[in-house]
């Protein structure tokens, strides 16, 4: 099996990744790489990889040409009421040149991850592109902001796909102490969609103390796209996280979701929804980790299948000793659309002190054929009346989404999506 | 136009391969309210789920005509298209789906391009208050947490709204105390006119006090042992199902309630 190697990452080649990048971040690539190297990539024996074929996300056969810009973002100019609050929402090679001194302090500061290590550590060695936004103390950003991540595609004279081959994209949003800020990124499938891209991404999010942020996140890669995705969340005290995943796109996924209650009484709301066709296949660890008291979590995954599509859905809910008076709640529903599609749920909780309050509940099944029969004897065809009936199972989620034109895009996005999963015949074949 | 509107013929049904219906034959035609009478497990349920085209149930002889063409193999979507209704006496839940969603998509489909949107509010509002509905029923989610009440009216605001040809109506008065009972009938009866015919199920003659019968029909192990007019009801109210039950009508009746119901 050939594999990506050390000699790959001079370490000029790293530096060149972001020059304008002060000292110790190169230091840091470069100890990234070395991880990398030193750690064997993961087999279907650990844990975390029973479901879904790590080979898929081992870089066999994929071309590694960091030197490359591979990633576009962007993002809705920031509203100017925000601009003269001194919000911050830029491109994350721009903000290291600018605000070191709010980037340094954050980027890469979230915690070591507990899975995924070989491939977060490639991640730090080779991130060159990624967002960054800071919103000052005590202030209230009214508008949501949004932004958004796409493959570049090929451009140049070289065409063939491999140039784009793998991205590391990286977002950075800081939410400073009694702040407020309702965000909104959005991953979308490029020029290329179908093209095979090898995505390895990492999302930190720090909520100070007694700060709120409304985090959405809308996936819309292309079909061809192998996703490795870390997204964790830094709570402090008194801090309110809600966070909303909308995961429609990509070939295969795999996503590491975590709410880290760092000190006393944070807030934290994870709800996702999946929407999968064809072939294919999410696979989603969540992880509540309360490590201080008086902490609530709520978790609410819910995936509608067809075709062939696979959901795996595995949620901890860690309470350690410090932990006294939790409340954590996980829950993950799933709707199966066609008898080829797949899903697992695996709640799992470790919880070392007394005073919690912790539930989980997991609960899987076709369409129920009843609700089928009823709106079709109001005149509704079949796959009409299948899609009320998804839109009907999402709802619990849709109506918490912030903001009504947040809102009011997803549903868009997630009709528009059923409209060519319905065009496609991809529900029935595989 | 002396052409039925509903005409079945000779109905043989099985469930599972267990015979149901053994041979129903029956006309309504437009105008009429017939009252489809009969014992627990006697095939009522059977026979409305099997107009509208149930998937479960199999038609293994005979032929349902409407308006003159055969309609036995028609899927349950097309039907309603066409202006078959049923109020369902079990109606199942949605959740997550409000009433006015629902209600907004089965007009369109029912009415195709004539649906106007724009007016869509206003029928809508206006239907709800003719039965006694509050207005914050638009946007709860579709029979979930209703009370019995709830969802018999909400079954007939749809039947207002979708001007059928042909309602079919299942128990549409049981569970439900007089009041309730009352408007839903007014319900009813606004709807009735030369054009509709009704096809009203029922355990009890009660309902037929309040809509009046043209014919009566009673069910007994799955083929009408008797038809007659409004008297039929009275006597029935006299006699019960008593002389209509056999042993076995009553055995299956208790069994297996949950399949035909």
């Amino acid at each position: 099996m050939k594999s990506v190697q050390t000699s790959q990452f001079p370490a000029e080649t790293l530096e060149a990744l972001t020059p304008e990048a002060p000292k110790e971040l190169q230091v840091e690539r470069r100890k990234a790489a070395d991880r990398f190297t030193a750690l064997p990539w993961p087999t279907a024996v650990h844990e975390e990889w029973r479901r879904t074929d790590p080979a898929r996300f081992n870089l066999t056969g994929w071309s590694l040409k960091p030197q490359q810009r591979t990633v576009t973002v962007g993002w809705e100019p920031l509203p100017e009421a925000a601009a003269r609050q001194g919000v911050i929402l830029t491109d994350l090679r721009t903000a290291l040149r600018e605000h070191p001194d709010r980037v340094m302090p954050h980027l890469f500061q979230s915690g070591k991850p507990e899975q995924l290590e070989k491939h977060a550590a490639l991640h730090q060695a080779l991130w060159s592109d990624g967002l960054f936004c800071w919103v000052p103390a005590g202030v209230r950003v009214e508008t949501p902001l949004s932004a958004w991540i796409e493959p570049a595609g090929t451009g140049g004279r070289s065409g063939a796909a491999e140039t784009d081959s793998v991205i590391f994209p990286h977002l950075l949003v800081v939410v400073e102490e009694g702040a407020e800020l309702t965000w909104v990124d959005e991953r979308r499938p490029g020029p290329q969609p179908a093209a095979p891209i090898w995505i390895n991404e990492m999302t930190e999010f720090f909520v100070k103390r007694g700060g709120t942020l409304r985090a959405v996140r809308l996936q819309q890669w292309g079909t061809g796209a192998a996703e490795l995705q870390l997204q964790r969340a830094l709570l402090h005290r008194e801090a309110c996280f809600s966070n909303w995943i909308m995961g429609l796109g990509g070939g295969i996924t795999k996503g590491n979701i975590e709410a880290v209650l760092s000190e006393p009484a944070v807030r934290a709301e994870l709800l996702g929804i999946h929407l999968g066709a064809g072939r294919q296949h999410f696979d989603i660890h969540t992880l509540q980790d309360h490590r201080a008291p008086n902490g609530f979590s709520n978790l609410l995954y819910k995936s509608a299948l067809s075709g062939q599509a696979e959901a795996v859905t595995t949620g901890l809910i860690r309470v350690t000793p410090e932990a006294r008076k939790t409340d954590a709640y996980q829950a993950n529903r799933n709707l199966l659309l066609n008898p080829g599609a797949h899903a697992d749920s695996i709640p799992m909780l470790e919880i070392e002190t007394n005073e919690v309050r912790c539930t989980h509940g997991v609960a899987t099944g076709p369409v129920d054929d009843d609700q089928i029969f009823y709106l079709m004897s109001r005149g509704l065809s079949r796959p009409l009346a299948q899609r009320l009936i998804i839109q009907g199972f999402f709802e619990e989620v849709l109506n918490q989404i912030p903001a009504e034109s947040v809102r009011e895009q997803l549903i868009g996005e997630l009709s528009s999506r059923l409209d060519r999963i319905d065009a496609s015949g991809e529900d029935s074949g595989g | 136009m002396s052409q039925p509107l509903l005409e079945i013929k000779n109905l043989h049904v099985t469930i599972e391969g267990k015979p149901i219906l053994k041979g129903i034959s029956l006309t309504v035609n437009r105008g009429e309210v017939h009252a489809l009478m009969g014992p627990n497990g006697s095939g009522k349920s059977t026979l409305s789920n099997v107009l509208m085209g149930h998937p479960k149930y199999t038609v293994t002889q005979g032929t349902i005509l409407f308006q003159g063409e055969d309609y036995t193999a028609l899927s349950t979507d097309a039907r309603a298209r066409a202006g078959i209704f049923l109020a369902f006496q079990y109606p199942t839940a949605i959740p997550g789906v409000s009433v006015a969603n629902f209600v907004r998509t089965a007009m369109k489909a029912r009415f195709g391009e004539a649906f106007e949107a724009k007016s869509f509010r206003k029928s809508f509002k206006g239907a709800l208050e003719a039965l006694g509905i509050s207005e914050n029923f638009a946007t709860r989610y579709v029979n979930d947490g209703f009370s019995g009440g709830e969802k018999k009216r909400h079954e007939v605001l749809q039947m207002t709204l979708l001007k059928p040809r042909l309602a079919i109506l299942d128990e549409t008065d049981s569970g439900l105390d007089i009041d309730a009972l009352k408007t839903v009938s007014e319900g009813i009866n606004r709807l009735r006119g030369p054009e509709l015919g009704i096809l009203l199920i029922t355990h009890y003659q009660r309902i037929l006090d309040y809509v009046q019968p043209d014919k009566i029909h009673v069910l007994k192990e799955g083929q009408i042992v008797r038809s007659g007019g409004k008297e039929l009801a009275l006597e029935l109210e006299k006699t019960g199902y008593k002389p209509y039950e056999t042993e076995a009508a009553e055995a299956h009746a208790a069994g297996a309630k949950g399949v035909l119901g």
